[in-house]
């Protein structure tokens, strides 16, 4: 990391903590939901973006994440102990789903984990004595840390914030380890990183399990924040929802899911002064920006940052980038 | 697109140009968009016209109410967040949700901050959680259902019933409550089919429902899940009679099914054709605001408007917890209050009850057969 870096994050973490002070409880809890989301694009982040597998079940892992802690939680548990068991659950699935499921890819791998994720909302809705059922799961408690209650949105934003630098830490550190780039490796060509001696099943399918497992953090934080969970905040759209914010932000770039996430949250917050118009002016939105910038925000923010400084030579080899 | 941008904003200017006025502010959440849209529309508009009717005739103990909309996009994490939202914009009350999954969680918030909360909600849960501040305004399907249950058993004749539900938080709590019902009756069911929210075709289930033989078929499903179930049994020619609880006889379902909804029966709470005259008029006078005609719950929301006025004003003051205590145990006359259409009363855990009425679809309009007294 260069100084000027360091610097601007930093900054951002500054920005982070300074932002919800003096804002009202909606907006810190929409600050609270967007690092929540932040979290899981992120983790999905990872399998798309940097290992290039397509995933639609990343909201069932949310779903196991959250229900293994609301579970644990109303039975007594401390929140950490939920969150560790929660993270070590959607790896597991996570790699018992990859094992079978990365046998084939790209499109045919999201049509299985779309298979996934309507099958644990099957099982969470039908299995009402574990789950609710679609009655769900009221009353979680808000976790204790040091003595200090988080039942106030302010310090449960604070929280959250930290569990999201922890996983964005995680994340930044998994990226620069020989497994961050020998999963660009194989997005880029995978017969090239296999001829240099990576096994690339094992790769994918540990991509695969550790997006899962940030997954079931994000899960892990929903319980407490919204203090009600149903199967239907897992469904099938929450994946596609999550997977637009990777798209839309930039994937395969470390701040794309926060960007995108930021943008899915808000932007309809933002866009509902034109009331029946909104969803539409969205579409078209994320419609216009994939047809000319395929790589996102982050994508487009480059294109233009180049455009300024045209002596500055881009790397070919990083020209081919993630291919939805 | 363009007409409505430069409408509001001068909207917006015209209301910064005013000088600051004392006003009751109110927050209404509801379904815009998503599976709950068609239910939530309706609801806003009933609340947006008794309160614009409010307005005109002088306000609540002499303040304007301005009413501030929110969507919670039936998703109930967005819910919460609205109602943290209204709680900040600092409203004396809330109407809405219409949807179960999203009144529960918002409950939870406005019990917080003691603002009292007018829901559209007919789960049986949302009153058996000892929240002091929340209030129906349409009776919960624990209380419909027997009701429809003692017709169907004394005036009907039925013997033997098949049942259509819809697999949510809402089909549940019906299915379970009816259930309870037709084995104290001593109903013999002869099939159970659920179904899923947002379900497109019915062939399958309506195929089920042919292979058998039932006195009648009762359908509890939401609204656009019915108008198609109501499409394919008549595709189908299913000749059973199909009975539901206030949503299959639904104004919104008569629209959507066409044809296909006459000859359904069903229980409904609230109903434009009931025979009096105070809704015959507010029927009237939304058709004309909105150009479509108001299904329960547009009627249900602005029941909630005119409730929350008569209670602000027996109370002495437009205040959350005045209003909230004073809700308990009230019983308030069509002749005292007439915005609420009919007598109604409301006991302490905030179920309401009222008379009902027994209606079939006949050329795409509710026929009422029967009014059934509250209990």
């Amino acid at each position: 990391m260069t100084p000027t870096r360091i610097i601007l994050v930093a900054l951002g973490i500054a920005a982070l903590v300074a932002a919800p002070l003096g804002q009202g409880n909606y907006i810190v809890y929409t600050l609270t939901s967007w690092l929540l989301f932040s979290i899981a694009a992120m983790g999905l982040n990872l399998t798309l973006g940097y290992a290039g597998q397509v995933s639609l079940a990343q909201a069932a892992f949310m779903g196991i994440g959250a229900y293994v802690t609301a579970l644990m939680t109303l039975a007594g548990l401390p929140w950490i102990a939920a969150a560790l068991v929660s993270v070590a659950a959607s790896f597991v699935v996570g790699l018992l789903l990859g094992y079978p499921a990365l046998r084939v890819q790209h499109h045919f791998l999201a049509f299985v984990t779309l298979a996934f994720n309507i099958l644990l909302f099957l099982v969470l809705r039908n299995e009402e004595e574990v789950t609710g059922g679609s009655f769900g799961l009221v009353g979680m408690p808000r976790p204790s840390v040091l003595g200090i209650s988080t039942d106030s949105n302010l310090n449960f934003y604070y929280f959250a914030l930290a569990c999201f630098l922890f996983a964005a830490f995680v994340m930044w550190w998994i990226l620069r380890s020989p497994w961050g780039r020998a999963f660009k490796a194989l997005r880029e060509n995978p017969i090239r990183a296999e001829s240099l001696g990576l096994k690339i099943r094992r790769q994918t399918l540990l991509a695969f399990a550790i997006g899962s497992a940030f997954g079931g953090l994000a899960g892990a934080l929903m319980p407490p924040l919204v203090q009600f969970i149903e199967p239907g905040s897992f469904a099938l759209i929450h994946s596609l929802k999550l997977l637009l914010m990777v798209v839309v932000g930039g994937a395969g770039f470390f701040f794309g899911p926060m960007l995108g996430a930021a943008l899915v949250i808000l932007l309809p917050e933002l866009l509902r002064f034109t009331e029946g118009y909104y969803l539409i002016i969205y579409a078209l939105l994320v419609i216009v920006l994939m047809v000319f910038s395929p790589n996102g925000l982050i994508g487009l923010g480059q294109k233009i940052w180049l455009g300024f400084r045209p002596k500055q030579e881009e790397r070919r080899d990083m020209k081919k980038g993630f291919q939805l | 697109m363009l007409k409505h941008l430069i409408g509001t904003a001068a909207a917006t200017l015209a209301l910064t140009a005013l000088p600051a006025m004392a006003e009751l502010k109110i927050g209404s959440i509801v379904e815009l968009s998503g599976p709950g849209a068609a239910a939530g529309t309706n609801f806003r508009d009933g609340v947006k016209m008794g309160f614009e009717e409010i307005n005109a005739a002088g306000g609540v103990l002499g303040e304007p109410v301005a009413i501030t909309e929110y969507d919670s996009q039936t998703d109930p994490q967005v819910s919460r967040a609205m109602v943290q939202k209204a709680i900040d914009d600092g409203v004396v009350a809330i109407t809405g949700t219409v949807f179960s999954s999203s009144t529960v969680v918002n409950m939870l918030v406005a019990r917080q901050a003691g603002i009292p909360q007018f829901t559209g909600s007919e789960a049986p849960s949302i009153t058996s959680m000892n929240n002091p501040y929340i209030f129906r305004t349409a009776f919960g399907s624990q209380k419909g259902i027997p009701k429809l249950t003692k017709y169907m058993a004394e005036e009907m004749g039925v013997k033997t019933v098949a049942v259509v539900w819809a697999n949510t938080e809402f089909g549940k709590g019906g299915h379970t409550a009816f259930l309870d019902e037709a084995e104290r009756l001593g109903f013999e069911i002869v099939a159970d089919i659920p179904t899923e929210q947002a379900q497109t075709d019915f062939s399958a289930d309506v195929v089920k429902l042919k292979g058998i033989q039932a006195d009648a078929v009762f359908v509890y499903l939401t609204e656009e899940e019915s108008a198609r179930f109501l499409r394919e049994v008549r595709k189908q020619g299913v000749q059973m009679p199909l009975v539901g609880d206030t949503t299959l006889t639904g104004h919104k379902v008569i629209e959507l099914a066409g044809e296909a909804a006459n000859g359904a029966l069903g229980h409904v709470g609230l109903t434009p054709d009931a025979n009096i005259p105070a809704m015959t008029a507010m029927v009237d006078r939304f058709k004309g605001q909105f150009g479509y005609t108001p299904d329960h719950n547009a009627i249900k929301g602005y029941v909630a408007a005119h409730a929350i006025k008569c209670v602000a004003e027996l109370a002495g003051k437009a205040d959350s917890q005045a209003i909230a205590d004073r809700m308990h145990g009230l019983t308030l006359k069509a002749a005292d209050c007439p915005g609420v259409l009919m007598d109604t009363s409301w006991d302490d855990s905030g179920e309401m009850s009222r008379e009902s009425f027994f209606v079939e679809v006949q050329d795409g309009k509710q026929v009422v057969k029967a009014i059934l007294p509250a209990n």
